[in-house]
């Protein structure tokens, strides 16, 4: 045993074995040109940056179940749904003011991870991803259904002024404030106990029991801590466009989002945020050269599944710009 | 002395299959106690039974002085119950230092923690246990490239960061070479005198049985043959003839 060392030291030693750390060196440049790209370019441009960053949480936040707990949901969309109606219906059905809506959207989806996830965690592999698609249906269902309620198909539009009538280059900059210390905070539960505990439940849920971890506890855990993010997302969406659709709970946008997850990375934090700029980039340039935009989306799923199944993500750590390797 | 452990008349049944029969076993604390037979005797069955695994197992199971027949493997883990598994088991993905850490965060009741400092307060503890198992020069090392000898290692390193009262290992050695497995059970044997924990082991290498155990226990088709001293074991006929004699 060595002699104790000092806490900073220890720290350091720490960091140092294990795997997860940000790269400053490329962070805090991407965010300096995501705001310079928000100011310089017209507005279509400053809705598309707005979106992808909207995204990259979204991406993100299924990114810890899918990287870190190792749960694959086939839902996901569900939590960007409720926390997009959680908000608007905040607004047009209790009164709420705008601040306390804001609030109440992630909230609401956290509700619904917790409920949902209470169901989900009982089952694992195929059969959790199953469950997980089958309550996302139900909220897409009663979303598009319930018309008194929610609107139906028509959805809610008009209540309010979109991007709380802040301009688009505003709001572009709000967005990447509050995304920014969302992945943060979700980066600092990744590298915490619990996200430790979330690896280790999902890594080998037997060894992890045996060690005396309640399997079940935590995974309900990673799964509230993922809704709520995803319904910070779908908050953020919806005052993008001032409305709130049941596409947002739809099939459509867990595949979106599970897509961004496998282009970004799986394995890797920021797989979520790479697999959001390239699908959406992907999605807004590819359509005008090529007509059938989907099929150039196959095969490059298809080229990345097969000769890098780390994504983006490990493509950047091949490449040695990551320094601590691709996690 | 009290047992650390009694088994009373467990009974473990797979469709219309017995695997276990009626098993009763007194395990007195502090003991190096070796579970030995041919494939199929039950060992790691009745190792399933007393680390919670298995549902539906008859009969009743003490862990000191308290029921423990129904309890999960994670409340019988803070019970004091530690284990490594027949084929090792370990976060892959993880490097060692993060397996030891995991382990050693859970075994604290802390792991809902955000709080960093709960590393920085480990640390020391952690590093023990690597030191412990050897394997402190590998720490920044993924397990998944590690060799089956240090992961078991790490694998007895993890069950140890829990302090357990009793330490389960099934087939700790499966797979080892030679120098390894007695590397490893000198290890273990060392760490339970040093601390007075007990320990039940399954075995298939009788050398190490010799040398480990204080006391075997011989199990044949689902249920106990004889309990004795590894000299008693090693001249009892009936052993011999069922065990021993076989393919040994």
């Amino acid at each position: 045993m060595n002699a104790p060392a000092h806490p900073t030291e220890l720290s350091r030693r720490w960091s140092s074995l294990s795997g997860i750390d940000i790269n400053w060196k490329l962070v805090i440049p991407a965010l300096i040109l995501a705001e310079v790209i928000n100011r310089t370019t017209g507005a279509s441009t400053t809705t598309l940056l707005t979106e992808i960053i909207i995204f990259a949480l979204f991406a993100s936040s299924l990114n810890l179940l899918m990287s870190f707990g190792h749960m694959v949901s086939f839902g996901h969309s569900a939590y960007f749904g409720l926390g997009a109606y959680g908000f608007t219906l905040a607004v047009t059905k209790a009164g709420l003011p705008l601040e306390a809506a804001v609030l109440l959207g992630p909230l609401v989806a956290a509700l619904g991870g917790l409920l949902f996830g209470a169901l989900c965690v009982r089952l694992t592999e195929i059969y959790f991803a199953m469950l997980t698609l089958a309550c996302a249906q139900i909220t897409y269902t009663v979303l598009f259904q319930w018309y008194d309620f929610t609107g139906g198909d028509t959805g809610i539009t008009g209540f309010m002024a979109p991007r709380f009538g802040l301009s688009g280059q505003n709001f572009a900059s709000l967005t990447l404030a509050v995304v920014t210390l969302s992945l943060f905070a979700l980066w600092w539960i990744v590298r915490s106990p619990l996200g430790l505990s979330i690896r280790a439940a999902g890594q080998d849920r037997f060894r992890a029991e045996a060690l005396g971890l309640t399997v079940r506890r935590v995974q309900l855990t990673a799964f509230v801590i993922a809704a709520f993010f995803a319904g910070i997302a779908g908050m953020l969406y919806a005052v993008l466009h001032g409305s709130a659709f049941p596409d947002y709970a739809g099939l459509g946008l867990t595949l979106d989002s599970l897509i961004m997850v496998v282009l970004g990375g799986l394995n890797s934090f920021a797989g979520g945020i790479w697999g959001a700029i390239i699908y959406k980039l992907l999605g807004a340039f590819v359509p005008s050269l090529v007509h059938e935009w989907e099929l150039v989306l196959g095969l490059i799923l298809l080229v990345i599944v097969l000769t890098a199944p780390k994504g983006f993500a490990g493509l950047i750590a091949r490449l040695g710009l990551d320094r601590k390797g691709g996690r | 002395m009290d047992p650390i452990l009694s088994a009373r008349n467990i009974r473990k049944r797979y469709g219309a299959f017995l695997a276990l029969k009626d098993v009763t076993f007194d395990l007195p604390r502090g003991e190096r106690h070796a579970l030995i037979g041919p494939n199929g005797a039950g060992k790691s069955t009745f190792i399933a039974c007393v680390a919670g695994q298995l549902p539906g197992v008859e009969g009743k199971m003490i862990f000191r002085g308290e029921d423990i027949t129904a309890l999960t493997p994670a409340s019988l883990a803070k019970k004091g119950i530690g284990r490594t598994f027949q084929i090792s088991r370990a976060f892959l993905q993880m490097t060692v230092m993060e397996n030891i850490m995991a382990a050693v965060v859970i075994a604290s009741g802390r792991w809902t923690s955000l709080s960093r400092g709960l590393y920085r307060d480990n640390l020391e503890k952690a590093f023990g246990l690597l030191e412990t198992v050897k394997l402190d020069d590998r720490a920044a090392a993924r397990v998944a490239d590690l060799s089956l000898g240090d992961r078991k290692r790490l694998e007895f390193g993890m069950a140890l960061a829990g302090d357990p009262e009793l330490l389960l290992l099934d087939e700790p050695t499966a797979g080892m070479s030679i120098k390894e497995r007695h590397y490893l059970m000198e290890m273990v044997a060392t760490r339970m005198e040093e601390t007075g924990k007990t320990l039940l082991f399954v075995e298939h290498d009788i050398d190490v049985v010799m040398k480990i155990a204080q006391r075997v226990t011989v199990m044949a088709r689902g249920a106990v043959l004889v309990v004795g001293t590894p000299a008693e074991i090693a001249a009892n006929e009936e052993v011999q003839a069922i065990y021993l004699g076989g393919h040994h």
